[in-house]
C-alpha cells in the first residue's frame, strides 16, 4: 500500500504546536499510591498540573467514630503506614491529654524508642525509594535490608512488622522485651553503617546528583503557607520540629539536632533525611540508656487500662474492669483537644472530640503528607517532564495520610 | 421552699422526703443498691451513706476507729464521722450533707462494694444482668480496686428454680431484699424471704410455695444485680446490643408505659421494661404485659391471602379488595386492639366509600386485679369509642349480618369478643396482625404491621392518650393499616383526609396534646 502522505509537500508536513495533556495516575509506580497528576506539557515541560489526591478513600475517620476509642488504633496504624508507632504514639497521647493523665517515665522512654526507630524506617523508605525512581537500585535494596531489621526490633517488641496496633491509651500493649535493649543497639549501629554506606554510593553520583540539584525549589514562605511541615518545610530552611519547639514526652531532656537545609530542592529534602535519620538514632541510643528495666509501663488507672489476663478469669473485680473497657469503652470526659506530635512526615495533629461517652464523637486528623502533596503542583511546574518522579518522591506522600 | 445542701448543691424538698428521694428529683443519684422509689425503706446496702455536718457550733458525731498505719506497720486510733445512710435520712431545711466529696464517704462506699463483691462469682461473660449491673457501675464508679482476698469465696446454690417465669441465683444475690419487699408491699404475696445473716445471707421461698403471683418478673427487674434472672430471657440476648423505644403496653386496658427493647440487627424484640410513669403503672408491669412482646413474632399475619390460597401478592389482594368493595357501602368493623390510627384509617377508607355501619370488637375480657390489670385486654376501646361514639357492639354486627343488611365487611383486628361464626356470611376484607377469627373468616386478607413497628396512640382505661413508639420494621409483608388504605383509596379514586401515613396522627382527636413518648 502506497503511504498516505506520499503527495504532500516537505513545507506541509509540521509538528503540532500545541499543549499536550498527560495524565499520569491514578495507578502509576510514579504516583506512590493513588494519587493522579494531570499535566499540560510544553514540550517536555510542564506548563501547567492538577494533582489529585482523593482516589484512596477509605472514610477512614468515620470508621474510628463508630466503635470504642482503643479499636481506633489499627485505624492510625494505617495511615502513615511506614511508621505506624508514631501515630499510635500520637494518638494514645491526645487521649490521654484529654484523661489528663501521664504515662510512666518507663513507658515514655520506651515510646520515644519505637517512636525514633519507626522515624528511620520511614527516611529509609522514602530515600530508598527516591534512589531507586532515578535508577539506582543497589541503595533501594541496602536500605530496605536496613528497614528489615528495624521492623525485625518491632516484631520482637509487638508481634507485627508492619502495622503494630501496638499503643494504648495509658500506656503500651506489652512492656519492653528482656532484649529490647541489646537488638535495637545492635540494629542502630548497623542501620547507620547501611546508611553511610548507600549515601557514599549515591552522593558521588554525578547522574543523581544531576538529576536532584536545583530541581524542585519552594521557598519558605511558600512553604509554610502550605502548611508544610517536617523534613519538607527544613529543608526549605525552617528549623520547626515539634520534638524542639513543643517537646512532648522526655525529647526535652535528650541531646539532637534540627537540621535545616538551604536550597530547598530535592537534594536537599534527600540529605535532611540522611541526616535525620542520625539525629533519630542518637535519640533511640539516649533512650535505651535511660529506659529502666523494671517498673511500671501502664498507669495504674482503671478505667482505662486493662487489667491483667490472669486476674479477669478469676477475681471479679477484675472481669468487670476488663468489661467495662472493651464493652463500653474507656470513658473519656467531654471535651474536645488538639494534640500533635512530629510524625515521619511531620506535624501530626489528632483533633478530637469526645461526648464523655466510650465511643469518640469526632476523630480529625491532620496528616503531614496530605499538605505536603499539596505543594507537589507548585513544585513540578515549570519543571522537565522527567523530574516529576525526583520531586515526588522527595515529597515522601504516604497515601494513607491522604485519605480525605 | 426547704432545702439542704448536698456537696456543692442546694437541693430542694418537700417536707417528710428523704435525702435520696430529694436528691434523685433534683437529677443527682447516690448510689444504691436496696432503695427503689416505689418500696419502703430496708437501709441495709449501706451505699448510700453520706456525711452529714453538725449544726453550727455542735460537735460532730465521731467513732473511735482503728487505722492501719503503713509506715508504723501496725493499727493506731483514729476517729471517723458516724456516717448515715440517705435513704432512711429525712431531709432538714438547711442541713448540710456531702457525698462524693466527703473522703470517710468515698471511703465506705468503696468498702461496700469490696464487701459485696467480696464472695461474687467470676459470671460476668454469662450473666444477663452484665451491661446494666450495678456491681459492674459501682465498682468501676466508687471502687476500681482489685481483689485483696486471696480464699475461696463462699460458695452457695446456682440456678435456684423459683417459679415458672424466675431462676434464683444465690452466689450473685446481695441480698438487698428489694424482690421480698416488692412481693411483700406491692403484689401482697409474702412468697420469698431472707435467710442467714452475712456472707450465708440468701434469698428463700415461703416452705410449699413457687413464685408463681402475677407480677413475678418484677422482681427480676428491680433486681439490682443478676441473681433474679427471668427465664424468658434469659441467654437470649446481650443487653449491650439492644436498644430501646418508649412503648405503651398493649396487653389490657391499663396501658403500661414500657421500653421495647430490640436488636436492630435481626430486627427483633427480646423484652420489654416498665417505664415510671407515677400516673400510670408507677414503677411496675404485669407479668402477662411483659411478655406480651412475644406477639409480636408469634402467630403473626405475614402474607396477604385470598380464602381457600396459602398465600398471595400484595397486587393480586388489592385488586380482589378493590373488586369487592366497589360500588358498595361497606360495614366496617373496627377494633380495640388496634391504635387509633389504624382504625382511624379504616373508618376513613369505609365513610368515603359510603359506608354508615359502624362496629368495633377486640380481644375477650380476662382477668383483673386492683394493681394494674384491667379486665377488659384491649390497649384502646376508649380510644375507638372516641373515633366513632356509636359504634355498635360485636353482637350487633352478627345481628346485622343475620338480618342481611351488611354487603360487604372491612374488617380491622384479629380476636372477636363473641361468637367467631358470626362473621361466616358475609364477604370480609380484613387487615389483620394475627390469625384468628378474623383472619380465617377473611375473603381478602391484608397483613398490618404491629403494634411495635408502627408508631400508635391509645387511650387507656382512664382516658389517658398514650403515644408508643416504633421500634422494628414490619416483619414479613405487612405494612401500617394506613399504607394499604392509602393504596385501597386510591385504587377506588377516593380522597382520603390524609395522604401519608404520618398525617394520620394530626387527625385524632386531642393528639396535638401528646408528644412522642412522652411520659404522660
Amino acid at each position: 500500500m502506497e503511504a498516505l502522505d506520499i503527495d504532500l509537500e516537505e513545507s506541509e508536513i509540521e509538528l503540532p504546536t500545541e499543549p499536550m495533556l498527560l495524565n499520569v495516575g491514578p495507578s502509576h509506580p510514579a504516583m506512590h499510591g493513588t494519587v493522579r497528576c494531570v499535566m499540560e506539557l510544553s514540550g517536555e515541560a510542564i506548563a501547567r498540573v492538577d494533582v489529585q489526591v482523593g482516589y484512596l478513600h477509605r472514610g477512614f475517620e468515620k470508621m474510628c467514630e463508630r466503635g470504642t476509642w482503643s479499636q481506633v488504633f489499627p485505624y492510625v496504624d494505617r495511615c502513615n503506614y511506614v511508621s505506624p508507632m508514631l501515630n499510635n504514639v500520637g494518638f494514645a497521647m491526645a487521649c490521654e491529654k484529654m484523661l489528663g493523665i501521664e504515662v510512666p517515665d518507663r513507658c515514655q522512654w520506651y515510646r520515644m524508642a519505637l517512636g525514633e526507630l519507626a522515624r528511620i524506617s520511614d527516611h529509609l523508605t522514602c530515600d530508598g525509594a527516591m534512589a531507586m525512581e532515578l535508577g539506582a537500585f543497589t541503595p533501594f535494596l541496602w536500605m530496605v535490608k536496613a528497614r528489615d531489621m528495624i521492623w525485625d526490633v518491632m516484631e520482637e517488641e509487638t508481634g507485627a512488622r508492619l502495622t503494630h496496633s501496638f499503643g494504648r491509651v495509658g500506656g503500651m500493649a506489652k512492656p519492653p522485651t528482656d532484649g529490647f535493649k541489646e537488638h535495637a543497639r545492635a540494629v542502630v549501629a548497623q542501620v547507620l553503617k547501611i546508611v553511610e554506606e548507600s549515601e557514599g554510593l549515591l552522593l558521588g553520583n554525578r547522574i543523581f546528583l544531576d538529576r536532584l540539584e536545583g530541581i524542585g525549589i519552594i521557598s519558605a514562605e511558600d512553604a509554610i503557607s502550605l502548611g508544610w511541615t517536617g523534613p519538607c518545610l527544613r529543608a526549605a530552611g525552617v528549623p520547626y520540629d515539634v520534638r524542639k519547639s513543643n517537646p512532648y514526652m522526655k525529647y526535652a531532656e535528650v541531646d539532637f539536632e534540627v537540621p535545616v537545609g538551604q536550597t530547598s530542592d530535592c537534594l536537599d529534602r534527600f540529605l535532611i533525611r540522611l541526616a535525620e535519620m542520625r539525629q533519630s538514632a542518637r535519640i533511640v541510643y539516649q533512650c535505651l540508656d535511660r529506659l529502666s528495666d523494671s517498673g511500671p509501663v501502664n498507669v495504674d488507672d482503671p478505667r482505662v487500662v486493662l487489667p491483667e489476663k490472669s486476674g479477669v478469669y478469676t477475681t471479679i473485680e477484675d472481669t468487670i474492669r476488663h468489661f467495662k473497657i472493651v464493652m463500653e469503652g474507656l470513658k473519656i470526659p467531654a471535651g474536645e483537644v488538639y494534640s500533635y506530635t512530629e510524625g515521619g512526615n511531620g506535624e501530626l495533629g489528632f483533633y478530637l472530640v469526645s461526648d464523655g461517652s466510650g465511643t469518640p464523637y469526632r476523630v480529625r486528623i491532620r496528616p503531614p503528607c496530605f499538605q505536603v502533596t499539596a505543594g507537589l503542583e507548585k513544585i513540578i511546574t515549570g519543571q522537565m517532564m522527567a523530574d516529576v518522579v525526583p520531586c515526588f518522591g522527595s515529597l515522601n506522600m504516604i497515601g494513607g495520610e491522604c485519605d480525605r | 421552699m426547704p432545702s439542704f445542701k448536698l456537696d456543692d448543691q442546694q437541693i430542694e424538698f418537700q417536707p417528710g422526703e428523704t435525702v435520696i428521694q430529694a436528691a434523685r428529683k433534683a437529677g443527682v443519684d447516690i448510689p444504691h443498691y436496696c432503695w427503689h422509689p416505689g418500696l419502703s425503706v430496708a437501709a441495709n446496702c449501706r451505699m448510700c451513706l453520706v456525711e452529714v455536718l453538725p449544726p453550727p457550733g455542735r460537735p460532730a458525731l465521731m467513732l473511735d476507729v482503728l487505722r492501719f498505719d503503713e509506715a508504723k506497720g501496725d493499727y493506731i486510733k483514729a476517729k471517723k464521722p458516724k456516717l448515715q445512710p440517705s435513704c432512711q435520712l429525712q431531709a432538714g431545711d438547711g442541713m448540710e450533707v456531702k457525698s462524693q466529696t466527703s473522703e470517710p464517704v468515698r471511703e465506705a462506699r468503696a468498702a461496700v462494694q469490696e464487701f459485696l463483691l467480696l464472695n461474687h462469682p467470676v459470671d460476668c461473660p454469662i450473666c444477663d444482668q452484665a451491661g446494666e449491673c450495678r456491681l459492674q457501675d459501682y465498682w468501676l464508679e466508687h471502687s476500681g480496686k482489685s481483689k485483696r482476698m486471696k480464699d475461696e469465696i463462699v460458695h452457695k446454690p446456682k440456678a435456684v428454680d423459683f417459679g415458672p417465669t424466675i431462676v434464683y441465683d444465690a452466689e450473685r444475690c446481695i441480698v438487698c431484699t428489694r424482690c421480698v419487699r416488692f412481693c411483700d408491699e406491692v403484689v401482697k404475696d409474702p412468697v420469698l424471704d431472707k435467710r442467714e445473716r452475712g456472707n450465708l445471707g440468701e434469698i428463700v421461698l415461703a416452705p410449699g410455695r413457687q413464685l408463681d403471683h402475677a407480677y413475678t418478673l418484677m422482681t427480676e427487674h428491680v433486681c439490682p444485680v443478676g441473681a433474679l434472672t427471668a427465664k424468658d430471657f434469659r441467654f437470649k440476648a446481650r443487653v449491650w446490643f439492644l436498644r430501646s423505644v418508649s412503648s405503651v403496653c398493649v396487653g389490657c386496658a391499663t396501658g403500661c408505659n414500657s421500653y421495647t427493647d430490640f436488636d436492630p440487627r435481626d430486627q427483633t424484640v427480646y423484652r420489654y421494661r416498665p417505664r415510671d410513669n407515677a400516673e400510670v403503672n408507677q414503677f411496675w408491669m404485669c407479668d402477662e404485659g411483659m411478655l406480651d412482646y412475644r406477639r409480636i413474632q408469634e402467630a403473626r399475619v405475614l402474607r396477604p391471602r385470598l380464602a381457600g390460597q396459602p398465600s398471595t401478592g400484595a397486587k393480586e389482594a388489592i385488586d380482589a379488595a378493590v373488586e369487592l368493595l366497589r360500588g358498595v357501602r361497606p360495614a366496617v368493623l373496627l377494633s380495640a386492639e388496634h391504635s387509633s390510627e389504624d382504625n382511624l384509617a379504616v373508618l376513613e377508607l369505609a365513610r368515603a366509600l359510603g359506608g354508615t355501619q359502624v362496629f368495633f370488637t377486640g380481644r375477650p375480657p380476662g382477668k383483673g386485679d386492683d394493681i394494674l390489670r384491667h379486665p377488659d385486654k384491649n390497649p384502646n376501646r376508649a380510644g375507638v369509642l372516641a373515633l366513632a361514639p356509636n359504634a355498635g357492639d360485636y353482637q350487633a354486627l352478627g345481628a346485622a349480618i343475620q338480618a342481611g343488611s351488611v354487603s360487604v365487611l372491612l374488617a380491622l383486628g384479629s380476636q372477636v369478643d363473641g361468637d367467631a361464626g358470626a362473621l361466616g356470611g358475609v364477604p370480609v376484607v380484613s387487615l389483620s396482625v394475627h390469625e384468628g377469627p378474623i383472619s380465617r373468616a377473611a375473603r381478602v386478607l391484608l397483613p398490618v404491621a404491629s403494634w411495635a413497628e408502627a408508631q400508635g396512640s391509645y387511650v387507656n382505661a382512664k382516658l389517658k392518650l398514650q403515644l408508643s413508639e416504633r421500634a422494628v420494621a414490619p416483619r414479613g409483608e405487612s405494612r401500617p393499616a394506613s399504607r394499604w388504605i392509602l393504596e385501597l383509596g386510591a385504587r377506588l379514586n377516593l380522597s382520603l383526609s390524609f395522604s401519608k401515613p404520618s398525617e394520620v396522627r394530626g387527625r385524632l382527636p386531642g393528639a396535638s396534646s401528646v408528644g412522642a413518648g412522652a411520659p404522660v
